[in-house]
Parts: C-alpha cells; sequence; structure tokens
C-alpha cells in the first residue's frame, strides 16, 4: 500500500511556488553621496556616521554638530567645500533639507555646484 | 559611593544600555572609553533616543563629577543645582565609584541632629571651609546652655532632651536663612557660622542669649546660655581644603569664649577677629 506522503494533495490544497527577481546594483561606498542631514531623534546619530564614513570613505567627509530645530548635525562632503564656502552651501541645504525632514529622519542630498567663470586675457 | 560601577561603552547601542539599566535595575551607566570617564547616560537619555543609536550619540558628553575628597554637601549642592541624579567619582579623569541621590542622602541623614533636627558639627566646618575659599568673611558663635547638667540631673533626661529641643527652635528663631548656619555642635552647645560683618555678628550672638532668656520654658524654668565669638577673613589663597585647621582654630577660639563667658557671668565675650594666614 502506497505511503500517504505519494498521494496527490487534495484539492483544498493551496499551490505554492517562489518567483524570484534579481536586481544588482553598485553599492555606494560609502552609502550616501555629498550631504547627510541627521536628525535630532533619527535612527542613527552623528558619532555612528562619522564611524562609518571614517571607516568607508577616510578624510573625505565632515560632521557638523547644528544648533538647529530638526537637525542634529550634518555631514559634508569636503570637496564640495573647496567650490562653495560652507557658509553660503550649509544655510541652503538646511532650508531645503527642513522643508521635507522630521527630526527623526536622516535625509541624504546630492549636491551639484556648477562654477562658471567668464574672463578677459589681453591678446 | 558605589567602587567599580557598571559601565557601558560609547560603540554600544541604546538598546543595550537600556538592557543593563533594567536588568541591574539603575538609572543610569557612566560611558568609559580607555578606561576615561566620556560622559553619561540615563534612563531619560535612553526613552529620548531612538534604540538603534549608538551610547555616543545618546549619551550626556558634559558630565558633572566630583572627586572623592569632595564633602557630601557639596555634591548635594552639586546634585540639586544641575537637577541630576548621580555623581560619577572621578580621579585623574578616571571613574571610581559613581554615588546616587538616594546614597548621598541617606549618609546626610546621619549628619543630621536626630533630637533637635539640626546639622552636626561636620556641616559647621564645611560650610566655614566653604566661606573662606570662597573669599568670604565669616564669624562662628559658639553657645552652651548654662548648668545644663543641673536639668539633667533634677528634671531627668527625658526633659533634658525636651529643653534641647526647645532651645534649638528659640535659637532657629534668630537665624536667617542663607546668611547664618545653625548646628547642634555637641551635648547642650550650638554653634552658628554667620555671614554678617563682625558687628552684626556680635548682635546675633547677644540676640542669641536673649531669646533664651525671655522664652517661656516649661515648669518655670530659667534657661540661659552664654556665648563666644571669634571671626576671621582668608588673607591669600591658599591649596584647596586646608582651611579646615583654621576653621577649627575659629571654632575653638569661640568655644573657649563661650567658657569665660559662662565663668565670668557675661552673655558674650567676643574672642577676637583674626587674619587667616597661609597653612604652615
Amino acid at each position: 500500500m502506497p505511503s500517504k506522503s505519494l498521494l496527490p494533495s487534495s484539492p483544498s490544497e493551496p499551490k505554492r511556488k517562489a518567483d524570484v527577481n534579481i536586481r544588482l546594483s553598485e553599492f555606494e561606498i560609502p552609502p550616501m553621496q555629498d550631504v547627510l542631514l541627521v536628525g535630532k531623534r533619527a535612527p542613527i546619530g552623528p558619532e555612528a556616521i562619522r564611524r562609518m564614513v571614517s571607516a568607508l570613505s577616510p578624510d573625505q567627509y565632515e560632521v557638523i554638530q547644528l544648533d538647529h530645530d530638526i537637525f542634529e548635525a550634518v555631514v559634508l562632503k569636503k570637496s564640495l567645500v573647496k567650490l562653495l564656502p560652507k557658509e553660503k552651501l550649509l544655510p541652503l541645504i538646511l532650508e531645503e533639507g527642513a522643508r521635507i525632514a522630521t527630526e527623526k529622519t536622516v535625509v541624504k542630498a546630492q549636491v551639484n555646484i556648477e562654477i562658471q567663470v567668464s574672463r578677459v586675457v589681453d591678446l | 559611593m558605589t567602587r567599580s560601577p557598571l559601565t557601558i561603552g560609547p560603540g554600544e547601542s541604546v538598546e543595550r544600555a537600556a538592557a543593563l539599566m533594567n536588568q541591574h535595575r539603575i538609572g543610569g551607566l557612566p560611558v568609559v572609553e580607555d578606561g576615561r570617564l566620556i560622559g553619561i547616560i540615563t534612563s531619560r537619555d535612553v526613552r529620548t533616543s531612538h534604540f538603534n543609536r549608538l551610547v555616543a550619540d545618546a549619551m550626556s558628553k558634559q558630565v558633572v563629577v566630583v572627586s572623592g575628597e569632595c564633602s557630601l554637601w557639596e555634591a548635594k549642592e552639586l546634585l540639586e543645582q544641575h537637577g541630576i541624579e548621580r555623581l560619577p567619582v572621578v580621579k585623574d579623569g578616571r571613574l571610581v565609584g559613581i554615588v546616587t541621590k538616594s546614597q548621598l542622602y541617606a549618609e546626610l541623614g546621619k549628619r543630621i541632629d536626630a533630637l533637635t533636627g539640626l546639622n552636626r558639627a561636620e556641616f559647621l566646618q564645611w560650610k566655614a571651609s566653604e566661606f573662606l575659599q570662597g573669599g568670604q568673611e565669616i564669624a562662628i558663635i559658639f553657645l552652651d546652655l548654662d548648668d545644663f547638667g543641673a536639668i539633667d540631673k533634677e528634671l531627668g533626661h527625658v526633659m533634658g532632651d525636651r529643653i534641647l529641643q526647645h532651645a534649638a527652635q528659640v535659637l532657629r528663631s534668630v537665624m536667617e536663612d542663607g546668611i547664618d548656619y545653625l548646628c547642634r555642635y555637641a551635648g547642650d552647645e550650638f554653634a552658628v557660622v554667620t555671614l554678617r560683618p563682625f558687628e552684626e555678628a556680635k548682635k546675633l550672638a547677644l540676640r542669641m542669649v536673649t531669646a533664651l532668656i525671655e522664652e517661656n520654658w516649661p515648669h518655670g524654668l530659667k534657661v540661659t546660655g552664654s556665648a563666644g565669638i571669634a571671626g576671621g577673613r582668608r588673607s591669600c589663597s591658599r591649596p584647596e581644603g586646608d582651611e579646615a585647621c583654621t576653621v577649627s582654630d575659629l571654632i575653638n577660639m569661640a568655644s573657649l569664649a563661650s567658657a569665660r563667658a559662662k565663668k565670668e557671668k557675661k552673655a558674650v565675650i567676643v574672642a577676637g577677629r583674626v587674619e587667616l594666614k597661609e597653612a604652615g
């Protein structure tokens, strides 16, 4: 007599199947771009981010502590500051960040700075 | 204090800190890195921080600390001034212990005279040293009840204790908060450290003696006291903590003056006003 497990499944039992989709993309190191705005009650704080960026991209980011209503700190790619002074860049980023963020969030920002130069030289 | 208290590292999670606090039923953990105290994380920090955060991102970095030589009253003032519950005790930047509010209050309770509710002599010593270190002029008034032994012998020690309680109330009634600090020095002796100018301090000593005379005592008793007074100001700075011997000198001068006042049947005898010199 055949065993019970070899019997066809009953019509009421659901059929199970797996659908596998794989999406591959390059992992950014560190997993941020130009700027991170760290909310005061975000799940990750400035010290943790400092440790992360110094381990993954040493000397490339600066962590700036803030006295701000929403954000505790901003993490800034140092190369951006070569293009635009911190004093001019930070207020812009904070103003825009504050429009969309809460104390509990960490906001990632991509900042593109284009410098336009027009010079005249004597011929 | 609790020696070698439980600590946590800055790289641990807030969740781990919360678990440790729950497990050991404590309300705060000193944060230590390479043996040095770098912060403190309390149950309040844990409640207001995300559990994923590092302790370094949730702790208070401005830690109010004390040294092992700090007096109990000084520690109490720090706790109350900063509205905190615990004080790490450090030596050369390294954590050696922690003292909590409840531990401190329990110890201070032992330094309060149970009979009169007044502070004991150690408080006077500390308060006087603190004022001297702050460059303030102080006066010590030492008051000894007259013939108190006779009250004990004739009416018994229970009545003697009631008289002492009553005397403490009478003396307290002529004190001003924040200026005069009264304590029961020992037995039937009371002492005051006051910030009043010396002439005012002499008037206070006289008021203390007069208040006892004018009080309506039980059993028609007459209770009187004799006071001695000595005052001083530190003339130049000296290493911290060395004032205690100077304060002892002042207390001694005032106490001897009160003994003379009793012998010569005078209300108050002024021992004098001294310049307090450098130790040694």
